[in-house]
């Protein structure tokens, strides 16, 4: 089936089946490879991505059902160099094997655009859906709320 | 001039003497008490940008014209035998191009598997798919259309035990007598625990993608070990050293479970080189925490005699082990080993059920073994009323028990009363006072010993040219421990340029420089020295390029944070001033690790402290905070250490709490294979962690004075849990993980 998505701000029309996972899509028919797939079955957070800003597993969508929504993946916040938060990201060291850093940075981003000042109990929560099994998440936390000016 | 020496090396605690080679480059471990330029202050990641910004490449990443994808048929019982496979079938499927079953002839062979006509474990490979799309190669595994016959099968140890199904021969070592110092001792104390199959997990599955090519064979490999992989597809597909190629620039985590080339880069192999084309196989979920490998459970008995003085008199360990690696015994190694007795008794063996073998797990067997020893020590202090970290003050030695060496260092001392005054120890009585919550509150404490010296052989070269860029190429690949970053804190300490001007490649086997497995917490002693080797050479050349550009003798020159000066202050030039005129050219060294010391044992020792919260209505259990001082001689990165130490703590908090893979007795299949089920930390389950390192290089070990870190921290957390928990409760748990429906059962 033909299906128009709209990813990072491009338009890209695509013959797809009609199944088709919009985690595959981005990484398979656009490149788009940042976006990592850890289970496949919206368990581990590692494939989010923005649709109209909410931070969604993008295994667990059809493509054509994110037709007509606004698509960001890691790419897209990382097109004009790396945003603040993933330098604090980087400052933190909210990294180690950094697989599931992409699912972490897109749900952090979700969560500091509609509160730009979370507190520790608000960031884990929003970031309780992302698993990190090096075990980041203490440096992953203080990334935020520095980032955030909160109380890291 | 090299040298050809033999030298003990360890890896995981197998001790081999062999030949290395070795050239003499006259460095000594840097001063303890020397104040350097760039290791030991945080540094953020060489490839931290990359690495949030998506640009990483994995192996699952890895996208090649004309590639397949293959898919995975595994067996749907413990155990049974394979009746029927429609191979034609599947190749009848469109865009499927090549199919493995068990009865096909490959270009290799292993004792068992790689695909199973009798799989002996729910998950076992039976056949391989390779398709132009992966939705074409899970058609094919449809259209295999199975037919196998259950055969029975074990999956419960205690039967399988008293059925002698025993993998290999038991173990025993033993010095002193045992029996009767247990007789004799004034005070002794039994213990039983049970700990839990833990899988390692990693978020990038296992993957692997192959181009066999008339004069090359490359392969990107999810694997800690590049060459070992490089090693293993030469021997299997007997194709010369030179023509084979691994890359792994960068792995989604491994913990243990991805060594060697692996079943997915053996199967990838085999169909690139039937089909002509690009293979890239990488396990889905379900197949990783079925078949990625394991922590085995263990059931131990702990047996300990003491003076009423707290010295232990005997020490009597046994283990039965739910199949884990083929002659790998360890768990009663800590047991023979951390502490100072005359009678000492470790017995193992490996049980085989109808279950996936166990592979590496971080801190293999050790971590086990601890669980069982520190909550046996724990009983002990509480029997004799002594304060359980003084217990173990008491019973310290700086000698290895077993061995009878004396260690290269050993702060452990300096650990127990750090983690007591940053967590309180000393009034943790105090916990006892009810609060309004109603949660009942306890701290417990538990050593850790692991090897960790790392040894030869190891090398690295460094290059700089006229862009006054230091580039350091290794032979390991940074499986998310930081191990570039930490060779590129190293190099530009040495060579006294600004860490931004060191560049630190890996992860490839094309440059044939030899590094070892990220495993066994070796990659930092072994690899470090290396890099140091390497920048002091490019080091001495360039102060003597720099004697000829500012005519000035050779030994009045000094090259630190990017300056070249005299003694006596005359001049003071940009490095830069030097490399300009290197032009096109570039000047190179290279280094290597020297042999370890003879005559001593290297370990890592560390103690933590757990504080937790047990809600005695709903079984809960909360980990109000875990203090951690762990000795690794020298901290290069304190920053990517701490990383270390937090992320070991977290999976070993998970082993003691929620971690446990489940099999169905009735089916002996696993029921918890998925991420949904196996429950692995997030960051709501995240307590407060203290880390802290005692400021003790092992001068002895290697010239950077540094231990490894990547095992220590995993070992002690779920123990010091487990006594936490009995000093809230005053009950003593039996089996790991401490779930809720567990807890409520022990305070029933």
């Amino acid at each position: 089936m033909r299906v128009t998505l709209s990813v990072n701000g491009e338009r890209h029309e695509l013959e797809l089946a009609p199944l088709a996972r919009l985690a595959d899509v981005l990484r398979d028919e656009l490149g788009l490879v940042g976006t990592k797939i850890g289970c496949g079955e919206g368990a581990c957070g590692a494939c989010a991505v923005l649709l109209d800003g909410r931070s969604v597993n993008a295994c667990l969508i059809y493509a054509a059902a994110a037709e007509g929504h606004e698509l960001e993946t890691i790419e897209g916040i990382s097109r004009a160099g790396l945003t603040p938060l993933q330098e604090a990201f980087v400052a933190s060291d909210a990294v180690q094997c950094g697989f599931c850093t992409s699912g972490q940075i897109v749900t952090a981003t979700a969560l500091l655009r509609d509160n730009p000042a979370p507190d520790s109990e608000q960031v884990r929560r929003a970031m309780s859906g992302n698993i990190c099994r090096c075990g980041c998440y203490v440096k992953i936390e203080r990334a935020i709320l520095t980032f955030a000016g909160g109380d890291a | 001039m090299p040298r050809l020496v033999k030298t003990v090396t360890e890896m995981e605690g197998r001790f081999e003497e062999k030949w290395v080679l070795v050239e003499e480059d006259g460095i000594v471990s840097w001063d303890p008490a020397a104040e350097l330029a760039v290791v030991g202050k945080p540094a953020a990641r060489q490839t931290g940008p990359q690495r949030v910004s998506g640009i990483a490449r994995y192996t699952v990443d890895v996208a090649l014209p004309g590639m397949l994808h293959a898919a995975v048929l595994r067996s749907p019982v413990a155990h049974g035998r394979v009746t029927a496979l429609q191979i034609d079938a599947a190749l009848a499927v469109t865009g499927v191009r090549a199919v493995l079953g068990p009865e096909t002839e490959l270009s290799f062979k292993q004792r068992s598997g790689p695909l199973y006509g009798e799989p002996d474990y729910a998950g076992a490979p039976i056949a391989v798919v390779a398709a132009d799309t992966l939705v074409a190669a899970k058609a094919g595994v449809r259209a295999l259309a199975l037919e196998i016959d259950p055969l029975p099968f074990v999956v419960d140890i205690q039967a399988a035990f008293r059925d002698q199904r025993i993998d290999g021969d038991p173990f025993e070592d033993a010095r002193g007598d045992v029996d009767a110092a247990l007789a004799a001792a004034e005070v002794s104390v039994e213990l039983q625990v049970e700990t839990p199959g833990q899988l390692q997990t990693p978020i990038e599955p296992h993957a692997a993608v192959a181009w066999w090519k008339p004069d090359e064979l490359i392969c990107w490999i999810g694997t800690q070990g590049i060459f070992d992989a490089r090693d293993e597809l030469t021997r299997r597909f007997n194709v010369p050293k030179e023509r084979v190629r691994v890359i792994a620039e960068y792995i989604g985590g491994g913990f243990g479970g991805k060594q060697n080339a692996g079943f997915e880069a053996l199967m990838a192999v085999e169909l690139s080189k039937r089909t002509g084309r690009p293979v890239r196989l990488v396990l889905d979920r379900h197949g990783e925490q079925l078949d990625g490998g394991a922590r085995p459970a263990t059931h131990q008995t702990v047996r300990l005699g003491a003076g009423r003085d707290g010295l232990l008199t005997a020490i009597d360990a046994e283990a039965l082990v739910e199949y884990g690696m083929a002659g790998w015994r360890a768990v009663t190694t800590p047991a023979m080993t951390l502490y100072r007795c005359a009678n000492a008794r470790g017995m193992e063996a490996n049980v085989r059920l109808d279950v996936r073998r166990g592979n590496a797990f971080r801190a293999p067997a050790v971590m086990e073994g601890i669980t069982a020893l520190e909550q046996a020590m724990d009983e002990l202090a509480i029997e004799l009323e002594i304060d359980p970290l003084d217990l173990r003050r008491r019973n310290f030695t700086d000698r290895d028990q077993s061995a009878d060496l004396p260690y290269t260092s050993n702060a452990v001392l300096y650990c127990y009363d750090r983690v007591a005054e940053l967590a309180g120890w000393a009034d943790r009585d105090q916990l006892h006072v009810p609060q309004d919550d109603g949660l009942l509150r306890g701290m417990g404490c538990a050593t850790q010993i692991w090897w960790g010296g790392g040894g030869p052989p190891s090398h690295a070269t460094c290059r700089i040219g006229g862009d006054g860029v230091a580039v350091v190429t290794i032979g390991v690949q940074d499986i998310g421990t930081g191990s570039l970053t930490t060779a590129r804190m190293v190099a530009a300490e040495e060579l006294g340029l600004p860490l931004d001007r060191v560049l630190v490649v890996g992860g490839d086997t094309g440059p044939n420089i030899y590094g070892p497995v990220a495993g066994g917490s070796q990659t930092t002693p072994s690899v470090m020295p290396a890099v140091r080797g390497a920048a002091a050479a490019v080091k001495h050349k360039l102060l003597a390029l720099a004697a000829d550009v500012f005519e000035a003798a050779v030994d009045d020159l000094e090259l630190a944070d990017g300056h070249f000066r005299t003694k006596d202050g005359g001049l003071d030039q940009p490095y830069t001033e030097v490399t300009m005129k290197l032009g096109q050219a570039s000047i190179d060294g290279s280094g290597m690790r020297g042999p370890n010391p003879d005559g001593f044992r290297a370990n890592t020792f560390g103690c933590q402290i757990a504080q937790v919260a047990v809600d005695p209505g709903t079984g809960e259990v909360f980990v109000e905070g875990i203090w951690a001082v762990h000795d690794i001689g020298r901290v290069i990165n304190p920053l990517g250490a701490s990383s270390q130490v937090e992320g070991g703590i977290l999976q070993g908090m998970a082993y003691g709490l929620s971690e446990e893979r489940l099999f169905d007795r009735t089916t002996g299949v696993p029921v918890n294979a998925t991420l949904d089920d196996y429950k692995v930390p997030t960051m709501m389950d995240t307590p407060p962690i203290t880390v802290e390192f005692a400021p003790v290089p092992d001068v002895k070990l290697n010239t950077v004075g540094a231990k490894g870190l990547g095992e220590p921290p995993i070992i002690p957390t779920a123990a010091a849990i487990a006594n936490a928990f009995r000093h809230a409760t005053g009950v003593r748990p039996v089996a790991l993980p401490l779930t809720p429906a567990r807890v409520l059962e022990l305070l029933a």
